[in-house]
């Protein structure tokens, strides 16, 4: 046993070495499936969730305040509300050319990633929101403190 | 017909769950099997025999797809079952922070 692996909070170091190892490739899957959302089975939600439990999985093996460092609380809340007002102004934007959700951008060659006009933008919108809001339920669950009264 | 039945099998232990057992988290997780039956019913319900996903990609035959207003219900029907049960998650958590149980027998002294 090193000294310098004092006793940190969170998994052993098997688990933390793996997930080192596997956090980063969660994080793209989830990135493919939301940026791919209007091409393949997927999209905003799905991928948001993928995204979500590449977090979850490194607060589980790290502990609360190494995942909390990394991601505060403003960051998360401020991000929650970013995604959701993306989704507003890309609805409230189609009334530039017609009506609400209308898709005023170039279509663009179909079946190719820059296609379809504003539904991959709305789908990035519901990513954001989804990832961030999936992680702050979670840690507003387990975040609290108990207070059980005898 | 016999995914039919096996679908009602499955909502029928979620509902032995919620109305049998007396954990509170034991009835959260009978409420999600009964949604989750509900949710694969109806996705067998929109399958044709050899259909193939919804999904328009170059050289594929639409006329042979699986229905797809179903899988948008049960995507919608999916995220809201997610917030449902993160909400009651949450109250079953206040709950024990005050009782300091999850038996809904006990939970009946209505303390201040």
């Amino acid at each position: 046993m090193k000294k310098s692996y004092r006793q940190e909070a969170g998994m052993s170091l098997i688990v933390k070495v793996v997930t080192r190892l596997t956090v980063g490739l969660i994080l793209l899957y989830g990135i493919y499936i939301v940026t791919h959302g209007h091409l393949s089975p997927g999209g905003g939600f799905a991928g948001g969730v993928i995204i979500a439990l590449s977090f979850i999985h490194l607060m589980l093996a790290f502990g609360r305040e190494e995942a909390l460092r990394r991601l505060s609380k403003r960051f998360i809340s401020f991000f929650e509300g970013l995604g959701g007002l993306l989704f507003l102004i890309i609805a409230v934007l189609g009334y530039k050319a017609g009506y609400f959700f209308y898709d005023w951008l170039s279509k663009g060659k179909p079946f190719s990633l820059f296609s379809a006009g504003t539904i991959p933008l709305s789908y990035l919108a519901i990513g954001i929101k989804v990832t961030f809001g999936l992680f702050a339920i979670f840690l507003a669950l387990i975040a609290l403190k108990f207070k059980v009264k005898e | 017909m016999s995914s039919y039945i096996l679908c009602f099998v499955l909502f029928i232990i979620g509902l032995y769950g919620i109305l049998r057992k007396r954990n509170l988290i034991k009835i959260i997780i009978g409420t999600v099997i009964c949604e989750y039956a509900v949710n694969l019913f109806l996705i067998i319900f929109g399958y044709r025999m050899g259909g193939h996903a919804p999904i328009h990609s170059p050289g594929a035959d639409v006329a042979n797809m699986v229905d797809p207003l179903v899988q948008a219900l049960v995507l919608t029907a999916i995220v809201i079952s997610l917030a449902t049960t993160a909400l009651v998650v949450a109250v079953a958590i206040r709950i024990y922070e005050k009782y300091g149980t999850f038996d809904i027998t006990k939970i009946r002294k209505l303390r201040g």
